[in-house]
């Protein structure tokens, strides 16, 4: 299976080319054009109540789409919000993504739901996570560009900005600074991450987007 | 207990691998902690890759230990170096290495999990501050906005309590209101222009519809508009207990308790929206404001005020400010357990006390003749059945 990662970073999408036998499975509402020849089945995501708590708990829908086709065909996947789309190669690990940043996967990846503690909830990653776990590929995507970094000791990021890390990487809330500067610096509670293991992050937040349009709706 | 032959599966990190890490199979020997790449890691791998990766072995002489990872329960097993990492969050692994290790790391992961405690506890001791911290600032961030509502109000013209009055009015069922020239309405307008005069604000646009209903109940809107339902008027023994409930609810009026209701809840709403950012709710709120419900159910404080203020106009009109107490007196003696009739009495709380403090005021208002009222209410009464 052929799959090419367009118009990056802005307005990244996936081009899936397929021939018979591939499979690839992708969160509902996510594609967005295919060929006449690809067959898509809905089916519950693992089941009525892991299906709930991945809609309810994890911003995931329900549902997800498994794509097939006797012939040849080719679907356009697509997420919700501008940015950019990378893809994880799983080689029997796990990789925890942040409530809403998943798109697409291989048939040998599990979908889980894991808690992420009251320590990633006041940090403002939610307090729960899925969890991507098994062998092939995944895609998931962010609001603007998605960069990386090996976490070998300590690492902060700003809260709302980190979208995906490996299990060997803890998280603690902190503050940005002194209480005072905290506050006032708007930078609030940040993410201290430890290592060692990789993180992915987001250039933009959808906190500092939705800060930014109820500063300019009055 | 444990197989010595146990397998683990973990990882390694090491600069050696594509990636700079590989899922592993790690066996602890009585010596060594060794590490080889897992078949599922394998088989995703170039062949050329595979040939080239060694095993990875650290001595457990050298191995040092930390706890972390996202459950915070994942073994990271150091060399002496520090540049290769092999990790694992299996049940027994650490007990293993301890055991392995004659003791040596079981006291290392003691003491990391001693650290880890302690983290835990600050975290949680500063959860609890921050929690109480937020709700302490909710509390008085409140209270402020209900003292600073007051203040305002004052630099708001009447014309303001007219607007939202008639607004509030419009939603008032008018069908059955009685016509201005039914001897009821007559009586309520007559006792409301006697006492006119001596209310805190004379030049307020006073005025009353009677409207029919069973229910006990009258209600001031903001601006002086007032309405009285013909089962109060009912239940009245004395045109003075009229009078009394009449003065009571100018009092709301000309204290402006309706506009601090609004600019209670106007406050409120705007703190939320400052602190959370949502607007929308302050809208949804601004039309609901204007309804009768929210303008009329006043806070205790508002109450007992009308209660006095409405007692002082009632002794400067020379009538008996005791006339209040009264009328509420005997709507709780007779009524007081049929729910839902009494909507006049039921709103306002704490009966004994009232009645004691209007007393008490009256004490303080010096020694006056009251007259009575020189209407008919008997034949007010007559009309209405």
């Amino acid at each position: 299976m052929e799959v090419e990662i367009r118009n990056r970073p802005a307005f990244a999408n996936l081009l899936v080319n397929l021939q018979p036998g591939d499979r690839i499975i992708a969160e509902a509402d996510a594609m967005a054009s295919m060929s006449s020849t690809v067959d898509m089945t809905t089916r519950m995501n693992g089941g009525l109540f892991r299906a709930l708590a991945r809609r309810f708990l994890g911003s995931e829908s329900m549902f997800v789409n498994q794509f097939t086709t006797n012939t040849s065909g080719h679907i356009v996947l697509t997420q919700p919000f501008p940015g950019d789309i990378v893809c994880v190669e799983l080689r029997g690990n796990t990789l925890f993504l942040q409530p809403g940043a998943f798109l697409a996967c291989e048939p040998g990846i599990s979908l889980g739901l894991g808690f992420a503690g009251l320590r990633s909830w006041i940090s403002g990653e939610g307090l729960f996570r899925l969890k991507m776990s098994g062998t092939g590929r995944i895609w998931f995507g962010a609001y603007g560009a998605i960069f990386t970094r090996e976490v070998t000791d300590e690492y902060i990021v700003d809260t709302g900005h980190l979208v995906a890390y490996e299990p060997s990487i803890s998280i603690r809330v902190g503050l940005a600074g002194g209480v005072f500067s905290s506050f006032f610096s708007g930078e609030g509670l940040i993410t201290r991450v430890r290592g060692p293991g990789k993180i992915y992050m987001q250039s933009r937040s959808f906190d500092g987007l939705a800060a930014w349009t109820n500063a300019h709706l009055w | 207990m444990l197989d010595p032959n146990q397998q683990f599966r973990g990882g390694v990190f090491h600069h050696s691998i594509p990636d700079g890490r590989i899922g592993a199979e790690i066996r602890i020997t009585p010596s060594e902690i060794i590490a080889e790449p897992s078949a599922e890691a394998l088989s995703a791998m170039d062949p050329s890759e595979v040939a080239r990766l060694p095993r990875w072995v650290i001595p457990l002489s050298e191995c040092q230990v930390d706890l972390g990872g996202a459950s915070g329960r994942m073994v990271f097993c150091r060399n002496k170096e520090r540049d290769l990492t092999i990790f694992c969050e299996e049940r027994g692994f650490a007990a293993m290495l301890g055991d392995r290790s004659g003791g040596r790391i079981s006291e290392q992961l003691h003491l990391v999990r001693e650290r880890q405690a302690g983290e835990n506890h600050r975290f949680r001791f500063w959860l609890a501050v921050g929690a109480a911290g937020t709700l302490l600032f909710g509390v008085i961030g409140y209270y402020s906005v209900l003292a600073a509502a007051r203040f305002a109000i004052a630099a708001v013209p009447i014309s303001m309590d007219e607007k939202i009055g008639s607004m509030a009015m419009q939603t008032i069922e008018k069908e059955k209101k009685l016509s201005a020239d039914h001897p009821a309405t007559k009586f309520t307008t007559e006792i409301v222009d006697r006492l006119k005069p001596h209310a805190a604000i004379p030049e307020m646009n006073f005025k009353v519809i009677v409207i029919d209903s069973s229910e006990v109940n009258a209600f001031a809107l903001p601006g002086g508009q007032m309405v009285v339902y013909t089962g109060l008027l009912k239940k009245a023994e004395s045109g003075e207990q009229i009078a009394g409930v009449l003065a009571h609810e100018m009092s709301h009026a000309t204290l402006r308790h309706g506009l601090q209701r609004v600019s209670q809840s106007l406050g409120i709403v705007a703190a939320i929206q400052f602190l959370i950012g949502d607007a929308g709710g302050l809208l949804a709120l601004g039309s609901q404001a204007a309804q009768t419900s929210i303008l009329t159910s006043y806070s205790r404080q508002s109450e007992t005020e009308a209660d006095l203020e409405g007692a002082r106009m009632l002794h400067e009109a020379g009538l008996d400010p005791e006339s209040i107490s009264e009328f509420f007196d005997k709507l709780k003696k007779e009524d007081g357990d049929i729910p839902g009739v009494l909507v006049w009495v039921s709103s306002h709380p704490l009966h004994e006390q009232r009645i004691e403090s209007i007393a008490k005021f009256k004490s303080t208002l010096g020694k006056k003749e009251y007259s009575s009222l020189d209407l008919d209410l008997e034949t007010v009464k007559k009309s209405l059945e």
